[in-house]
């Protein structure tokens, strides 16, 4: 299929997708006060009706939120399978999910005794460091003394490591704390768009739009190192440079993301290999074809979360795994495929 | 194929599942109270004040009927849409409730919350929610026999205690055994206070009102009685195995075959049955 007429099928279908999303979840809320909502926040007039608040101040934030983090998570999958050239990379190998997760914890636990207090901003900041502390820690500590080399087996292997240092701490922090703040942190592992808000969206769309430019950028760079890193190297490509800029968008992409919705595991690996399978590895097309597909995806998977259980609400999370999974699994078992 | 037919089918258990799947029966009521406390909910029950609660959180299980109003799910994991589709026009909680965005919308969208007086876990402290509660809903005579009756049994209770010479040492498990480790009721607890009214001792003492234990603490702890709350009681009860569980047969409850079944409504929280619940806990924990 050419790369032209699948990006516009995808954007078929994530309009589509959005559409029905934003229509349809636990509270009912019929086309006339969808278009009022519209017409009155356009107006700047006050909107009095329930209905048309909960799509405005609710809905509305939490469908835009899952196609920007998905896109984000899926960008970040690609960026990550590509600079270490192995086809079970996710974002979250590299540290930057348990390191968020850990922040996250952090803060629930230890949040009310510290006095440093930014009202509905501190937990996404505390997850955001969290992140960027370990993904730092990952990338220094994988830094061979010995050798200038910065191999991508030994940054693999040392980002397993670390991300079982801070799982361990998140399940330390769940032992030590009360119900309350142990349900917190199991909510925020599981994900949940469920918390948008305007202002935190501005932002999420602000950085993921950044980064995903910037990554467009080194497409062809990657492409290089697919041959290998000596190869890429032959071709002019500077590896530690790309390593470190490539890692830093992923990091800032993933993190900011992950931020304000929690861990959604799944999306950031299966959404590039679905794409290989389709039209092949050119990270060119993959990067911004994994944006709409990630955005796609969690959108779907949003949209099945409130409804499957309806009126009551799954964990996102759970959602991306139950029904990626399969889905995964079936076109494995189809395609002739490699890397 | 399989894999989708094993989603399909995972769908329909998941949409017909329990509480989730109750009707709304109430859907011409003009007022709409969302009751998210289960101490609450008893409270309104028991004064007759149900006719407007339209949905309760998961964890009000008492009275039985309370089970067949819509759940909008676990009183910390709440989801805004879930209790807006409720259609409320009033919301009651004890702080209680979570995640903390949840609430957060709530206020925003300007839905009507209402929390009671923040009064000590005591009989007093007890009777002055029922009266407050009362008062709320009108129904100050039925709220005045609900605290005589507390304050009866309560008085029952008591005085039954003076009988018993015996303290027994009680350890109290809640949800049975996970991971190994058993989650622990202490002195900081609602339980404790009521086990202290029926003459009896908690195990096990901590800062916190529940602590995570290891067998060998269980073992040593040695107690005389132990009570295991109904869903723990009910996953084990099935093939004894009970009696398997690390660090229980080595203790004299064991030996004496003194593990009793209780209700997790019954011991958690304060409210019109304390008085009737501690005289229960009492022909518990004073077996012969």
């Amino acid at each position: 299929m050419k790369s032209n007429s699948i990006g516009i099928a995808f954007l078929f279908l994530l309009v589509l997708l959005s559409l029905i999303s934003a229509k349809y979840g636990a509270v009912e809320i019929s086309h006339q006060e969808i278009w009022n909502a519209f017409t009155h926040s356009l107006q700047g007039t006050e909107i009095n009706n329930l209905n048309e608040r909960i799509f405005i101040q609710i809905r509305l934030p939490r469908v835009i939120m899952g196609a920007f983090v998905g896109a984000a998570l899926a960008v970040g999958g690609v960026l990550m399978q590509a600079l270490f050239r192995n086809p079970i990379v996710e974002p979250g190998l590299v540290g930057t999910s348990s390191g968020a997760a850990f922040g996250a914890a952090l803060y629930f636990v230890l949040g009310a005794t510290l006095k440093l207090n930014l009202g509905e901003w501190t937990l996404p900041l505390a997850a955001c460091i969290g992140g960027i502390v370990s993904t730092t820690f990952v990338f220094y500590l994988s830094q061979s003394k010995k050798s200038n080399k910065s191999s991508v087996v030994s940054l693999l292997l040392t980002g397993i490591a670390i991300n079982a240092l801070f799982l361990s701490g998140v399940g330390f922090l769940s032992y030590i704390a009360r119900d309350p703040q142990a349900r917190s942190i199991t909510f925020w592992n599981l994900g949940t768009l469920s918390g948008s808000y305007w202002e935190a969206l501005y932002f999420v769309i602000g950085v993921t739009v950044v980064c995903l430019l910037l990554s467009l950028r080194y497409a062809k760079q990657l492409n290089a190192l697919m041959l290998g890193e000596q190869e890429a190297q032959l071709l002019g490509v500077s590896i530690r440079q790309l390593k470190i800029k490539v890692l830093l968008i992923n990091v800032i992409m993933v993190s900011v993301a992950t931020a304000f919705v929690g861990v959604i595991g799944f999306v950031g690996l299966i959404v590039p290999h679905l794409l290989r399978m389709l039209h092949g590895s050119d990270n060119r097309f993959l990067i911004w074809a994994g944006a709409m597909l990630g955005a796609l995806v969690l959108t779907a998977s949003d949209l099945a979360a409130r409804l499957l259980l309806s009126p009551a609400e799954l964990p996102i999370g759970i959602v991306t795994s139950i029904i990626g999974v399969p889905i995964f699994i079936v076109l494995l078992r189809r395609t002739n495929y490699f890397f | 194929m399989k894999n989708n037919i094993i989603i399909f089918l995972l769908a329909i258990q998941l949409t017909s599942c329990g509480r989730f799947g109750n009707q709304d029966e109430k859907k011409n009521n003009e007022e709409r109270i969302v009751c998210i406390s289960k101490q609450y909910s008893e409270i309104i029950f028991a004064l007759g004040a149900q006719e407007n609660i339209v949905a309760v959180d998961l964890s009000s299980t008492y009275p039985t009927e309370i089970k067949q109003l819509p759940t909008i799910g676990y009183h910390r994991a709440l989801s805004t849409e879930t209790i807006l589709s409720m259609k409320p026009t009033l919301i009651l909680h004890d702080n209680n409730i979570g995640p903390e965005h949840v609430v957060n919308q709530l206020e925003e969208l300007e839905i009507p919350m209402k929390t009671f007086g923040d009064y000590l876990p005591t009989i007093d402290g007890t009777d002055s929610l029922i009266r407050e509660m009362g008062s709320y809903f009108r129904k100050e005579k039925e709220a005045a026999l609900l605290c005589k009756k507390l304050k009866t049994d309560m008085e029952k209770a008591l005085a039954e205690t003076k009988k018993y010479s015996k303290t027994p040492k009680v350890l109290i498990i809640h949800f049975g055994r996970a991971s190994n480790v058993y989650l622990v009721m202490t002195q900081k607890s609602t339980a404790a206070k009521m086990l202290e009214w029926a003459g009896g001792v908690m195990a096990v003492n901590d800062k916190r009102g529940m602590k995570q234990l290891s067998p060998e603490v269980v073992a040593a702890a040695n107690p005389d009685i132990i009570l295991l709350t109904d869903f723990g009681y009910d996953r084990l009860s099935n093939g004894n195995e009970i009696e398997k569980l690390p660090g229980i047969s080595s203790t004299k409850a064991f030996r004496n075959n003194h593990i009793f079944r209780i209700e997790e409504h019954d011991l958690v929280y304060l409210g019109p049955r304390t008085g009737e619940n501690v005289l229960l806990i009492q022909k518990l924990i004073h077996p012969q």
